[in-house]
């Protein structure tokens, strides 16, 4: 038609004048309308705005890494999801696997939200692996406590559940889309008939791929509740076929560390082997966990963070402590303690603090160690490469584990850094009198031992996971002898655990 | 002559604008393919040597973005996991390239090589020690013909195209709008097409046994890349020589270089090595190799890092005297020994020839290289008799490598190992030399089998009839050289 109109204007001189006048009106609305409906389309696609919180707090349980924009998942399959594959979760929903859900909120601690690539979607940040629950017995109202290791958390089920669930047929628009529905999304036509059905499959082409690439897991012992497999997670980033990989590198999980007090731990060695000095560095590598990559890590959100971690602290130990107990126990640990550890739970002063220390000489379990190897090391020095300053440069290969400040230590059980002895009892004791097997995932606190409580099997449809010393990467040897104090006598380590619950 | 004056107007107008376009796209051109920056000066002198620009970019380099993102997109072309660290190269905690891979801006960063990618000595004194580097040693852990394979491989793969390649780069850079373009409709095909030109083929052929790591077929590389000759049929595969101390060659006294003597002088051995990795010379070119001589010239062999029985060492010395300082501490030295009488592996030798050397001298002229060049005018019927300095530094031992250490090396032929692993870092300080067997040799390694052709460990049957007490004592003083 548009084409038609000029020949007729040029041939009919008079009676065109009155036609044009219509067609140059309707031809203006309808460019107008197109121009508006491109606009319009660009900027709903375009959009890139993250759930923001004033609170640091707040900030921090939900804030963005900026991961949502390459890896997150559309909001409403996030929320569908746990319906479709109920099968694949332990119970209902995310908080089966041990998610903290607060009151008023509607996605767990530890997953943010963002409008991007026109329409809303959600990842992880730092807060899912280091927030957890705290009760005092069983019938108490769980405390949230940030910072500290998410005890709770499966993230390996996490995982499995994704992958499990983007392998099934089911995932797929004939069957989350009515689910989604049933949910009183608020979707538009675009969403409901477009945007959506896309999102699936591309969501799903995303996991799967991911599924290949994180294979190496089937083959490891389940980690349980509170533990990851860090560096070969890392070595994903590289694709590196794990197939080739030496045998004893394939095992390296660890528990989720607190993270408190970031200001005064700059300059140490960071992480459970110690192999990176720079918190930027550390807290990047972890941010590729929650899906952040240098072009989509959300620097000034990731930065609020950061600020707030440098001093946050933890919270005091919750019960009462004798004093002259307390006070005959720092001794002892200045004696035995301090030059590792540092002066008390916010002095860090110390010859040794932050360093490593030769496997020989801790004697734990060297799995974590042999996981990360100095080919990882080196190829993370592309990392951020065309980032400037930002450039990986810091990651070394160790032969060791870093001797960690103490600071909130009653709320890091289970110790060592496989999470394999459950109480500080159980640490000041030779790794032949430790518990072999204990229950994990449990937020109910023992006071007297120090640790959470470990001899639970079920709370009600929740079952807790048996953690098994014997199993590959889970040992709880080491750290023992009488420089490590699991030669004192009775009186003088009830002293010394008096004295840590101060910390 | 309104209408004239516009007419003019008009076409000055056009003019004028058309200039502008071209002088505009002609200054993108310039600033996106060919605007040279020069690299941050280096610290050291050994940096410049690992990561310096000896012009490799210009005609041979890899797109940066490109060459970041391969190994994670075809991790099955490369023998093992670690990206590039899995073909053995050095690399330094903390740097950006392996050792011997240079950085450069030319239009667009682009990665090439330098002489450290080949001589650059890596080693452990133990598993758990960290990894000394030495520039100018013999870089017997460099699994070359692996990072050619790969390139040819990931050549050839259909999934190397502009949609894979930018999404994965997309994961690590964000590159704007116009180097999006430039790279989808330029660099990526361009690359493609440049990696797919090389011919490999004759690199691998059941009649020939891997190079495997720290050795190449050196003279063939020279005569197919450079000089495009035909195929003969000749396989000298040859281990990575050390390449410091260069003073010590005396062109004037007839001392002459390469295994086989083929090169007068050291001036000629840097040209002509070079020429391999940036295929056409650059400006500086020129400046390049008198720095590179001057620093290579200079530099010395490393101490050997264990103790030494100086005792041992001295009651060597007198071992050495008699035995060996005939053909390696005399006027011999640097000089050619007759295969007759030397009687190591010929294939080598076998791999060069007078035609190559007049092909090469010529070639080397018309790219504007002035060099004394290659022996066209002397026998290549022997092996060099080599200076020791650093010895200890460069197993496997005989100009193919094919013994594992000096103790072997003092060994008759039946003694001497016949499969080994080549190409780990753990030092062996009994037998000197590098550990050979084992798992994570052979994890790490290639496979070397004496039987291939090329690979022959008989020859050099000196010093075998010795005492054990005088191999001892012999072997602790070669520590000391």
């Amino acid at each position: 038609m548009s084409v038609d109109v000029p020949e007729v204007v040029a041939g009919h001189p008079a009676k065109s004048v009155r036609r044009c006048k219509v067609c140059f009106w309707v031809l203006t609305i309808l460019l107008l309308l197109s121009v508006l409906t491109i606009l319009w389309l660009v900027l709903r696609f375009t959009i890139d705005e993250p759930v923001v919180y004033e609170d640091p707090v707040e900030h921090f349980k939900y804030g963005s890494t900026g991961g949502e924009r390459e890896s997150g998942f559309p909001y409403w399959i996030w929320k569908a999801l746990p319906k479709v594959c109920a099968d694949y979760l332990p119970g209902e929903g995310y908080a089966s696997l041990g998610m903290l859900y607060e009151e008023d909120k509607d996605l767990p601690i530890g997953v943010s939200k963002r409008r991007v690539t026109g329409l809303d979607r959600v990842f992880l940040n730092c807060a899912v692996c280091h927030t957890n629950t705290l009760r005092d017995t069983p019938d108490s109202v769980p405390q949230i406590i940030t910072g500290m290791p998410a005890n709770t958390l499966d993230l390996f089920s996490f995982e499995q559940f994704f992958f499990n669930c983007a392998a099934d047929a089911r995932f797929s628009p004939d069957f989350i889309m009515p689910v989604i529905e049933s949910m009183d999304a608020d979707l538009d036509l675009i969403d409901r008939y477009l945007v959506y059905p896309l999102a699936v499959y591309l969501m799903r082409d995303q996991v799967l791929m991911l599924k290949e690439r994180f294979k190496f897991v089937e083959h490891q012992p389940v980690w349980g509740p509170g533990r990851v497999d860090t560096f070969n997670s890392a070595k994903v980033i590289f694709n590196f076929p794990l197939d080739k990989a030496r045998p004893e590198e394939l095992v390296g999980t660890t528990d989720f560390p607190s993270i408190w007090n970031q200001r005064q731990k700059e300059g140490m060695h960071l992480h459970w082997d110690g192999n990176n000095t720079r918190l930027q560095e550390r807290n990047r590598s972890a941010a590729f966990g929650a899906g952040a990559t240098p072009p989509t890590l959300d620097r000034e959100s990731v930065k609020r963070m950061e600020e707030w971690l440098m001093d946050s602290k933890p919270p005091p130990w919750a019960w009462s402590v004798d004093k002259a107990l307390s006070s005959k126990g720092a001794e002892i640990y200045a004696h035995y303690c301090a030059e590792c550890h540092g002066a008390s739970g916010t002095d860090f002063t110390g010859a040794q603090v932050g360093k490593v220390l030769t496997i020989d000489e801790i004697g734990t379990d060297r799995y974590r160690l042999d996981s990360y190897t100095r080919t990882l090391a080196v190829n993370q020095n592309l990392l951020y490469t065309g980032y400037g300053d930002e450039r990986f440069s810091n990651f070394r290969k160790t032969n060791g584990y870093a001797n960690m400040p103490l600071d909130g230590l009653w709320l890091r059980a289970p110790y060592l850094h496989n999470g394999s002895v459950p109480t500080l009892q159980d640490l000041l004791s030779p790794a032949a009198d430790r518990p072999q097997q204990f229950y994990r995932g449990y937020d109910v606190y023992d006071p007297v031992n120090v640790g959470f409580v470990t001899t639970v099997a079920a709370e009600g449809d929740k079952s807790f996971f048996l953690f098994d010393t014997n199993v590959a990467g889970n040992s709880n040897r080491g750290h023992e002898g009488a420089a490590y104090g699991t030669q004192l006598s009775i009186s003088d380590k009830q002293a010394l655990l008096e004295f840590l619950k101060t910390f | 002559m309104d209408i004239t004056m516009d007419k003019k107007s008009k076409w000055s107008l056009v003019i004028v604008l058309v200039s502008m376009i071209v002088a505009v796209g002609g200054f993108i051109a310039w600033y996106k393919f060919f605007r040279e920056v020069d690299q941050a000066p280096f610290a050291t002198a050994e940096e410049r040597f690992m990561y310096g620009s000896i012009g490799g970019e210009n005609e041979a380099g890899i797109p940066y973005w490109i060459f970041v993102v391969l190994p994670r997109m075809f991790p099955e072309y490369l023998p093992g996991q670690g990206g590039y660290a899995s073909l053995g190269i050095a690399w330094e905690e903390g740097k950006e390239l392996p050792v011997g891979f240079t950085k450069k801006v030319v239009g667009f960063p682009r990665v090439s090589n330098t002489c450290a990618v080949c001589h650059t000595t890596s080693y452990r004194v133990s598993t758990d020690a960290d990894p000394v580097f030495v520039a100018a040693g013999p870089g017997h852990t460099s699994n070359v013909q692996g990072f050619f394979s790969f390139l040819r491989d990931v050549a050839n793969d259909p999934r190397f195209n502009a949609d894979n390649l930018l999404s994965e780069i997309k994961l690590v850079t964000d590159l704007s709008l116009l180097d999006q373009v430039l790279y989808r409709f330029i660099i990526i095909p361009f690359t493609k097409k440049a990696l797919l030109e090389r011919n490999f083929d004759w690199m691998e052929r059941d009649d020939m046994a891997p190079w495997g790591h720290g050795r190449d077929d050196a003279m063939n590389l020279t005569k197919y890349f450079m000089l495009e000759m035909e195929e003969d049929g000749s396989y000298g595969p040859s281990d990575f020589p050390s390449i410091w101390n260069l003073q010590k060659y005396k062109p004037k006294e007839g001392m002459r270089m390469n295994w086989d003597g083929a090169t007068y002088d050291a001036y000629s051995v840097l040209t002509d090595s070079a020429l391999g990795i940036v295929a056409e010379p650059q400006d500086d070119f020129v400046a390049q190799m008198e720095w590179l001589l001057d620093y290579l010239s200079k530099l010395q062999a490393p101490k050997y890092p264990f103790p030494i029985n100086a005792a041992l060492a001295t009651a060597g010395e007198t071992v050495f005297k008699n035995n060996c300082a005939t053909c390696h501490a005399s006027e011999h030295t640097g000089k050619r020994i007759h295969l007759d009488d030397i009687g190591t592996d010929p294939n080598r030798i076998a791999s060069w020839s007078t035609d190559a050397a007049k092909a090469a001298n010529r070639t080397a002229t018309e790219l504007g290289v002035d060099r004394r060049g290659m022996v066209e005018d002397e026998a290549l019927d022997g092996y060099i008799a080599v200076h020791l300095d650093g010895i200890w530094l460069r197993a496997p031992y005989l100009h193919n490598g094919s013994i594992p250490n000096l103790r072997e090396l003092l060994s008759s032929v039946e003694d001497r190992t016949a499969v080994f692993y080549r190409g780990y870092d753990i030092y062996d300080s009994v037998n000197v030399g590098f550990e050979f067997q084992g798992r994570e040799a052979e994890r790490v390694g290639s496979r070397f089998e004496v039987s291939r052709r090329g690979n022959g460990n008989q020859g050099h049957e000196f010093g075998i009839t010795l005492p054990e007490s005088e191999k001892a004592a012999l072997i602790e003083y070669l520590k000391t050289l």
